[in-house]
C-alpha cells in the first residue's frame, strides 16, 4: 500500500495539469535562407521555449511574410506542476517583430509593438507577421517572458 | 487649558499638512507606449488592446493584397465610420489612425481627407475652391473644381463588447471588426475580426 502512495501522488499531480499533446513532424531546423538566430530570446526563456521553425514567404503584393513556430518545452510531471505552482501555466510571453531594409536599417512602422501570447506546456505557437512595405527585406523577432503584475 | 487646546490644534494642523504633503500623487514615469508595462483593465479598451487589434487587422489586410491595383495606381481610401458598440466611451480613431497610417506606409494606398464617413475630415479641400470668386486671390493659383480624386475604397467597421460575470470573475469580450469596401461595386473585398477577451477577479474586502 505504501508503495502505491507516491504513484497515486504523481497521478494526482499529473491530473491537475493543463497541458496539450501535439503531434507534428517539425524538428528544430532552419528553412533555407532564414536563420533561426533572427529570433532573440532572453537566456531564461531559451530553456522553456524552443524555436522550431522559421518560415518566410511573400504576399501577393510582394510583402515579406514570416512565421515563427515556438514550442513550450516545459513538459513532464514536475515541470508542469512547478509551472502551475508558479502560475506560469499558461506561460505568457511578449514578442515584437522589427523590420529591416536591405542595408539592415530599421524600418519605422506602427506595428512594432510588444504583443502578448499565452502558450501551454507542450503546445506550439505560431507567430505571423507581414512586413509593412516592400523595403523590408529582413526581420528580427524579440521574445521575453511577461508577468501581468507589470500591468496593474 | 486654552493654551493646551491651541497646542493640540497646532500639532493636528501640522500633521494634516505633513500627511497631505507626503501624498502628492505618487511617482510618475514615462513608459514606452508600445512596451509591456501599460495598464490593463478588464472593462475597458486599453492601449495594448488597440495595438493588438490594429496589428492583427493590418497583418490581415496586407496579406490580402486588396490594396494592389492592376493599373499600378495607388488605391484611394476614405475613412468611413467605425461604430462604438461597447459600454465605454472610446474614440474609434485609436483604431483607424493606426490602420490608415499602416496603409499609407505600404506605398500602395493613399487616404483622402476630403470625404469621410462623418463628413470631410479636412474641410480645406472644399473651402479653397470657394476662393474662385474672391478677388483677393490670384485666380491662377486657386485650385480648380473637378481636380480632387474620389475614393476607390472605404474603410469602416465596429467594436462590440460583451460582458460576463460569474461569481467573483468578470470577463469582457471585445470584437474589433473592419471592412474594406470597393466603392465601384459596393462589395466588401476584405474584412476581418480580431477578438480580445480579458478576465479579472474581484478582490475580497481586506485591509
Amino acid at each position: 500500500m505504501k508503495k502505491l502512495l507516491p504513484l497515486a501522488a504523481l497521478l494526482i499531480i499529473a491530473g491537475c495539469q493543463d497541458t496539450t499533446n501535439t503531434i507534428n513532424s517539425m524538428e528544430p531546423m532552419n528553412v533555407q535562407g532564414v536563420k533561426t538566430d533572427q529570433v532573440i530570446t532572453d537566456s531564461f526563456l531559451k530553456g522553456r521555449l524552443k524555436v522550431m521553425r522559421v518560415n518566410k514567404g511573400y504576399t501577393p503584393a510582394g510583402l515579406l511574410k514570416v512565421q515563427v513556430a515556438l514550442r513550450n518545452d516545459r513538459t513532464g510531471v514536475f515541470s508542469e506542476w512547478w509551472s502551475s505552482y508558479t502560475k506560469e501555466n499558461p506561460y505568457t510571453i511578449a514578442y515584437k517583430f522589427t523590420w529591416l531594409d536591405e542595408n539592415g536599417m530599421m524600418v519605422n512602422n506602427n506595428t512594432g509593438n510588444w504583443l502578448f501570447a499565452n502558450i501551454i506546456p507542450g503546445d506550439t505557437l505560431y507567430l505571423q507577421a507581414v512586413a509593412p512595405n516592400e523595403r523590408c527585406k529582413n526581420f528580427t523577432l524579440s521574445l521575453k517572458e511577461h508577468d501581468y503584475k507589470e500591468n496593474f | 487649558m486654552k493654551k493646551q487646546k491651541l497646542i493640540v490644534l497646532g500639532v493636528a494642523s501640522a500633521a494634516v499638512v505633513f500627511v497631505a504633503g507626503c501624498n502628492s500623487g505618487g511617482e510618475a514615469s514615462y513608459i514606452d507606449p508600445g512596451g509591456t508595462r501599460s495598464l490593463i483593465t478588464a472593462d475597458g479598451v486599453n492601449t495594448k488592446d488597440w495595438q493588438i487589434a490594429s496589428n492583427a487587422l493590418i497583418n490581415s489586410l496586407l496579406q490580402s493584397g486588396e490594396l494592389n491595383r492592376p493599373d499600378g495606381r495607388k488605391t484611394v481610401v476614405m475613412i468611413g465610420v467605425v461604430k462604438n458598440k461597447t459600454s465605454e466611451h472610446v474614440d474609434t480613431n485609436m483604431l483607424t489612425n493606426l490602420v490608415r497610417t499602416a496603409m499609407l506606409r505600404t506605398g500602395k494606398a493613399v487616404i483622402t481627407t476630403a470625404v469621410g464617413g462623418r463628413g470631410a475630415e479636412d474641410k480645406s479641400t472644399h473651402q479653397v475652391r470657394d476662393l474662385e470668386n474672391d478677388d483677393v486671390f490670384n485666380q491662377s493659383t486657386v485650385q480648380k473644381r473637378g481636380t480632387a480624386i474620389a475614393p476607390d475604397m472605404s474603410l469602416a467597421g465596429e467594436i462590440i463588447q460583451q460582458q460576463t460575470v460569474s461569481g467573483k470573475r468578470h470577463e469582457s469580450y471585445f470584437q474589433f471588426h473592419l471592412t474594406l469596401t470597393d466603392l465601384k461595386t459596393g462589395l466588401a473585398v476584405w474584412e476581418d475580426t480580431k477578438e480580445i477577451a480579458k478576465q479579472n477577479r474581484t478582490q475580497s474586502v481586506g485591509w
